[in-house]
């Protein structure tokens, strides 16, 4: 489903690369902790699977693209197959919440029939049933973040991307969060979140990356957030 | 369809006092460009008006001729002879038309009869103090500087008069009217160029998160910049619309109300032709004038 091959990714100005010869692959219904220290490379390499960015050298391919040689205009069709969750949750704080989960669909050209079935659907999956008409302040935090997750999902990707989802919840409130993206991974959606948060990694026993000055210093199968004695 | 025009309201009631101002900008602009045209068009005009019809006019000496070609006074018959063989040889003239002095002095009782002054004018003059005259047309109604410098220095010739000449300073006020009026409509032109950019750029910053997530979710290109260009080109279709009422006001007052009217005889004016043309022209521009900073500005803060 991701693959890097021999990926180096160096920013202009910058001597040392952010990524460094990476080679990885993530398969198909994967869920993936990605872990390592500020600067260790983490959002060099989400950001390449969004192809918001390109490698330096090397290639890298997202659902069966490689993302270097995709045109531009190509690249929205790319990323309606990726969803993305931020620790910022990121919503329209002008909108209600269905209108956030709507908004991903609309700007896509989904008819409004479509999106009338699947957004309060997608609300149900992440337990905000019956609070589609509330504002996101209305919401706390952990709701908040569950609408992100709605809206990244409601489109059904088969990749979601995490970045420190849960970097603002309280450790309860993370738990519930997890819980979700778990059962949104058993829809066989590969899962890649990045984050600093030991406890979550270590209960949920999955593979774990560690990625240490651009490059994998760890690739667990069932690894916990620090190394294994 | 729905959700773009939505956001193009949004859109457009967060930026009212910028969309206002450029609008008065574009339209300023727009009116400045469309009356660059009219003026272009005058001018073209009148010089095909006085082409057709302006002639060299040679008037040969009366008894009274200050002229120091005419100290013999009356033009002799030999001089006539001399004056017409130039005419004929001069390559520059296509046919010239001889009027007596008794013409002459016809033509001013016409004209000098419509008023009181001019009876009290007529009492003094008869046929010979009138000159006879040559009409010349020129192949060429702009080169009537060799005929006129030729026919000038010859004996029996009291004046040359080119219309021409004397329209001459006419011309160049409606040049450098034109000439102002594109220079300042080109400096608001670039004023405008400028809004629509820095529009763009404010109201990408005030859809910052917006944008960031139709991009995240795989929104197209053209879906992100729909509204940024629907925006423009509705800011320019009110600009175009505002200054090609104003340049019809303008028809309506000055051209039709005030020149046409009373200075009719002068000149042919322009009419709704040339208007109707610089509406469409400055119309065409507007578009332009919102479409291409509107392209390249969504193209490097809104791509993908």
């Amino acid at each position: 489903m991701i693959r890097f091959d021999k990926v180096t990714k160096t920013y202009p100005g910058q001597k040392r690369p952010a990524l460094d010869a990476l080679d990885l692959e993530i398969e198909k219904g994967e869920f993936v902790f990605l872990v390592g220290a500020s600067g260790s490379g983490k959002s060099t390499f989400l950001r390449l699977i969004l192809r918001e960015t390109t490698p330096t050298t090397g290639r890298v391919y997202v659902a069966g693209k490689e993302i270097n040689k995709l045109s531009s205009w190509k690249v929205p069709k790319l990323r309606r197959q990726v969803g993305t969750v931020f620790q910022d949750f990121r919503l329209l704080p002008n909108k209600t919440v269905s209108e956030n989960v709507a908004f991903a669909l609309q700007v896509i050209g989904k008819s409004r029939s479509e999106i009338a079935k699947v957004v309060p659907e997608t609300l149900e999956m992440v337990g905000l049933e019956g609070k589609g008409h509330r504002m996101p302040d209305e919401l706390s935090g952990g709701e908040q973040q569950r609408v992100a997750v709605a809206r990244a999902f409601v489109n059904r990707p088969m990749i979601l991307i995490a970045d420190e989802p849960t970097g603002n919840l309280d450790p309860g409130t993370s738990v519930g969060i997890m819980k979700l993206l778990d059962r949104i991974n058993r829809t066989d959606t590969t899962v890649v979140m990045a984050t600093h948060d030991s406890s979550i990694v270590d209960q949920m026993r999955k593979r774990v990356i560690e990625l240490e000055g651009g490059l994998i210093v760890r690739d667990e199968a069932r690894g916990i957030y620090g190394y294994q004695n | 369809m729905r959700a773009t025009l939505s956001e193009l309201g949004q859109s457009l009631s967060r930026n009212k006092s910028m969309t206002i101002s450029l609008v008065v900008t574009m339209t300023v602009s727009l009116l400045l460009v469309s009356l660059g045209l009219l003026i272009n068009s005058q001018v073209n005009r009148t010089e095909k008006y006085f082409g057709d019809k302006l002639q060299v006019q040679v008037n040969l000496c009366t008894k009274n001729s200050p002229s120091t070609n005419c100290i013999g006074g009356v033009a002799t018959d030999d001089q006539k002879a001399a004056v017409k063989a130039a005419l004929n040889d001069n390559p520059e003239v296509k046919s010239f038309d001889v009027r007596t002095p008794t013409d002459n002095y016809e033509r001013a009782r016409a004209l000098l009869g419509q008023s009181d002054s001019g009876k009290a004018q007529l009492e003094t003059l008869g046929p010979d103090s009138f000159p006879e005259s040559y009409f010349v047309t020129l192949k060429d109604a702009q080169k009537y500087d060799g005929v006129v410098s030729q026919l000038s220095g010859m004996d029996g010739v009291g004046n040359v008069n080119s219309l021409k000449k004397l329209l001459g300073p006419l011309f160049d006020i409606l040049r450098n009217m034109k000439w102002a009026s594109w220079g300042i409509a080109g400096l608001l032109v670039l004023a405008a160029i400028l809004q629509v950019s820095n529009t763009i750029r404010m109201t990408a910053f005030a859809r910052r998160r917006e944008i960031g997530i139709m991009r995240l979710v795989g929104a197209s290109s053209w879906h992100i910049q729909l509204p940024f260009v629907l925006e423009s080109l509705l800011a320019a279709l009110i600009s175009a619309t505002l200054a090609a009422a104003a340049l019809v006001g303008f028809m309506y007052v000055v051209v039709y109300g005030y020149l046409r009217d009373t200075l009719g005889t002068l000149t042919t004016w322009v009419g709704w032709r040339e208007a109707g043309l610089a509406i469409g022209g400055t119309t065409l521009l507007a578009l332009l004038l919102a479409l291409i900073p509107t392209l390249v500005m969504t193209r490097k803060y809104l791509d993908v």
